[in-house]
């Protein structure tokens, strides 16, 4: 039992060293090209190019640690959750607006007063998480949250989501070259600290938290005259 | 006289574009391919020089790639040079290749291994 559990988190360890590797290598040799450049080539086509592929590959070596360390601190229960009812809509709303301009779209149908009881930047990262697993295929993403029990019920639906497993990737298991290759892997964990569940259904991604008292949104400020 | 063609496979679009960057402004020419099936086509029309291979791939990775290659009497002494992130030499002999490099490879390391398998050692590829 112990032995299988070592060999998954071996086989897990494997594929992340293979996908920080590739983003790694394009941002070292460019940084090096560029280095090798005299400063009038480093300001024209080439010049731009290199620098762009060094950014973008950067930015995904970036997404890859941020989500290995959340990974490994959520397996060894080194954050602290901190559960309290907010507003989902605005959430969302947030998560949203912080992914980058050239993100797919995404459609929300999420009812302003639906509350949800959560760790915060917890849930923040599932979310985005989420909306990058759903879109891995291509855009827009449909996102919507229904009440059922005591439960909201988050789905995540792209047009041609291949669902992914929800068990950790392993070595030899299929690259992402946006570096989200730990998108599920980030939420799936993430839903179980807040106690919520994740599970794969139809075209997407439900996620399953517990319902917080009805949102009231605060009140206007009174205006001074 | 035509500098060396170099075939680059790999599924990342940044990795050929970076590898393909680094061999032009030696002087080479280059082909690129992001999988095992696009990589057979390309050879069997361009007839490389050379071909840099990395062995995760989508469609056909880079092991079935280099079954199929040697099975063509007409390909099977084009080397090949397998580039990969598994850190793991081991596979790069047992898909029959003359040599290895592990991501993040070396600049210089790249050259000299193409270099000294297209015949350019000492000196940068001539441009076509």
């Amino acid at each position: 039992m112990e032995s299988e559990a070592n060999e998954r988190r071996s086989s897990f360890l494997g594929f992340v060293a293979h996908e920080v590797r590739n983003p790694l290598s394009t941002a070292l040799w460019t940084a090096e090209l560029l280095a090798r450049m005299s400063v009038s080539e480093r300001g024209g086509p080439r010049g731009e190019k290199l620098s762009a592929m060094c950014l973008r590959s950067l930015v995904r070596v970036r997404q890859l640690v941020e989500d290995h360390f959340l990974c490994e601190r959520l397996d060894v229960a080194g954050i602290p959750v901190r559960l309290e009812p907010f507003s989902l809509r605005e959430v969302i709303g947030g998560v949203v607006d912080r992914r980058p301009p050239d993100a797919v779209p995404v459609e929300i149908e999420v009812d302003d007063s639906l509350a949800v009881e959560a760790d915060r930047a917890l849930l923040e990262r599932a979310l985005d998480s989420l909306l990058a697993a759903a879109a891995a295929d291509g855009g827009p993403v449909r996102l919507s949250a229904v009440v059922e029990d005591n439960d909201v019920r988050i789905s995540f639906r792209g047009p041609k989501v291949l669902q992914a497993p929800l068990d950790d990737p392993r070595k030899g298991s299929p690259s992402d070259t946006r570096g989200r290759a730990l998108a599920l892997p980030v939420a799936r964990r993430v839903a179980q600290a807040i106690g919520g569940t994740l599970v794969a259904s139809g075209d997407g991604y439900v996620l399953t938290l517990a319902r917080g008292p009805a949102y009231t949104p605060p009140l206007e400020p009174p205006a001074h005259s | 006289m035509m500098s060396p063609l170099v075939l680059v496979v790999d599924d990342d679009p940044d990795i050929l574009d970076a590898i393909c960057d680094i061999l032009e402004s030696e002087g080479y020419r280059v082909s690129r391919a992001r999988h095992g099936v696009e990589a057979l086509q390309r050879v069997e029309s361009e007839r490389p020089a050379i071909i840099l291979l990395d062995l995760m791939m989508p469609v056909m990775d880079g092991v079935t790639f280099a079954q199929h290659l040697h099975e063509r009497p007409q390909d099977r002494s084009i080397p090949i040079v397998v580039i990969s992130a598994e850190g793991n030499p081991q596979k790069a002999a047992a898909v029959g290749a003359q040599g290895y490099l592990a991501k993040p490879f070396d600049i210089d390391a790249l050259l000299a291994q193409v270099a000294g398998m297209t015949g350019q050692e000492g000196a940068t590829a001539s441009p076509s």
